[in-house]
């Protein structure tokens, strides 16, 4: 009798369990199909997420933007401006990017550097214009920029160095001019982290490629210039913030290595000459 | 979701009283522990020890009571360290966590009218089994 009692017992013992097992497990789906159920719907569209995040960008470019125009004079010279457009155009179209997206601004300055502001504006130095020895080393790091911002690396790293709200409180005048400057410093003199970077080369080579540009000379430009005496690096920000010049040549001459295509030229020479010539007045 | 059953044995008033504290225990700390999920498994948990000699109507609510908490802190917390990622580092706000924040929020919500609803029937005397819970509740409390 007290043996039949006790295996009832744990009989129900045991259908309790079974149940409550069935129900945790109805709970825990019950969970994660409401989130899957609200996955379905576009929040940052209904939130304007999106909006704001993107108003910041552009009040943040206009901002840096203005920072280096000031300091350094904008070369307008319709024939300079024209060349590099016609560069910066056959990237994009060869790479479905929008033209509108990528604004080009040439600044006359000695120093061999080109970077990527937030809102899509591309900074280039006259003395990286001048100091590359063919038109596709320029288009080589023209990619590599342009990588940067389809990648939306600026505003990655901004975020990460500097936080959401600082930026935000930028835009609505609160950031303090000192705040604004060392920011735009840290962007046109510092890396992004070596995964960005290098995600960045290998992009510019696929950019690069498509467009039928070699990209052999751009990992030559970096050879080159990582080799170059001491005396010139002072002028070589571009090299000197990007480390591992040699590396990243050796990767990105690997990595285009099988990707034979007929490479044709974007400008004459003659209009790369020119370029130059202009420049240099 | 919730089952009002007869409980074994008639609790008297002040086992009610304390059994229907552990509820509000929980409904408390929410409002010191909002940001930080784990304080409110803390208050509970502090309730349950104190009464783990208590009687067992009193012994079976805080257990419930607790082990509801110890479920919604997984789901606080997941929902708590995201928020802190996109905050500090270069996680960004996406639609996969609106919408885990919204339905964090739904259970939440959940959670917290059917602690008010048991905190009210349990202080009547009235033995009130959540849905999982209260199964678990009687595998895990026993009466001596």
């Amino acid at each position: 009798m007290v043996v039949l009692w006790q295996s009832d017992k744990l009989n129900l013992q045991i259908k309790i369990m079974r149940k409550t097992i069935i129900q945790g497990l109805i709970t825990i789906m019950l969970f994660f199909s409401t989130w899957f159920a609200l996955t379905q719907i576009d929040w940052i569209t209904v939130f304007k997420v999106q909006k704001v995040t993107d108003k910041t960008e552009e009040k943040l470019g206009d901002l840096f933007l203005e920072i280096f125009q000031n300091n350094e004079k904008e070369n307008k010279n319709l024939f300079v401006v024209n060349s590099i457009d016609s560069i910066v155009t056959k990237i994009c179209s060869a790479n479905k990017i929008d033209r509108e997206l990528i604004k080009v601004h040439i600044l006359d300055k000695g120093e061999i550097n080109a970077f990527a502001i937030p809102n899509g504006h591309l900074i280039v130095y006259s003395g990286l214009i001048l100091n590359s020895d063919n038109q596709e080393e320029l288009s080589g790091v023209i990619c590599h920029e342009i990588a940067h911002i389809q990648l939306n690396h600026v505003m990655k790293k901004l975020v990460t160095e500097i936080g959401l709200s600082a930026l935000i409180s930028m835009t609505t005048g609160n950031g303090g001019s000192e705040v604004i400057k060392e920011t735009a410093k840290m962007l046109s003199s510092s890396a992004f982290d070596r995964n960005l970077e290098k995600e960045a080369d290998i992009k510019a080579v696929d950019y690069l490629i498509k467009a039928k540009i070699n990209p052999e000379p751009f990992a030559n430009f970096l050879f080159k210039l990582s080799a170059k005496d001491n005396e010139a690096t002072k002028y070589l920000t571009w090299i000197s913030t990007h480390p591992d010049s040699k590396e990243r040549a050796e990767y990105i001459i690997e990595y285009s290595k099988d990707k034979k295509t007929k490479y044709e030229a974007v400008m004459t020479i003659d209009t790369w000459d020119k370029l130059k010539e202009k420049l240099q007045e | 979701m919730i089952t009002t059953t007869k409980f074994s044995y008639e609790p008297g008033e002040h086992e009610a009283e304390k059994a229907s504290n552990s509820y509000l225990m929980s409904l408390i700390a929410i409002v010191a522990g909002l940001p930080l999920p784990i304080i409110n498994l803390i208050a509970t948990l502090i309730f349950y020890l104190g009464n783990r000699k208590g009687t067992y109507f009193v012994r079976w609510h805080c257990t419930q009571a607790l082990l509801s908490q110890l479920s919604m802190l997984f789901i606080n917390s997941f929902g708590f360290w995201w928020t802190v990622s996109i905050i500090f580092t270069e996680e960004t706000i996406t639609s996969k966590y609106i919408a885990y924040i919204i339905a964090a929020l739904i259970f939440n919500l959940t959670e917290f009218i059917a602690t008010i609803y048991t905190a009210i029937q349990t202080r009547k005397g009235i033995h009130v089994e959540w849905w999982f819970y209260g199964n678990l509740t009687n595998l895990i409390c026993k009466s001596k």
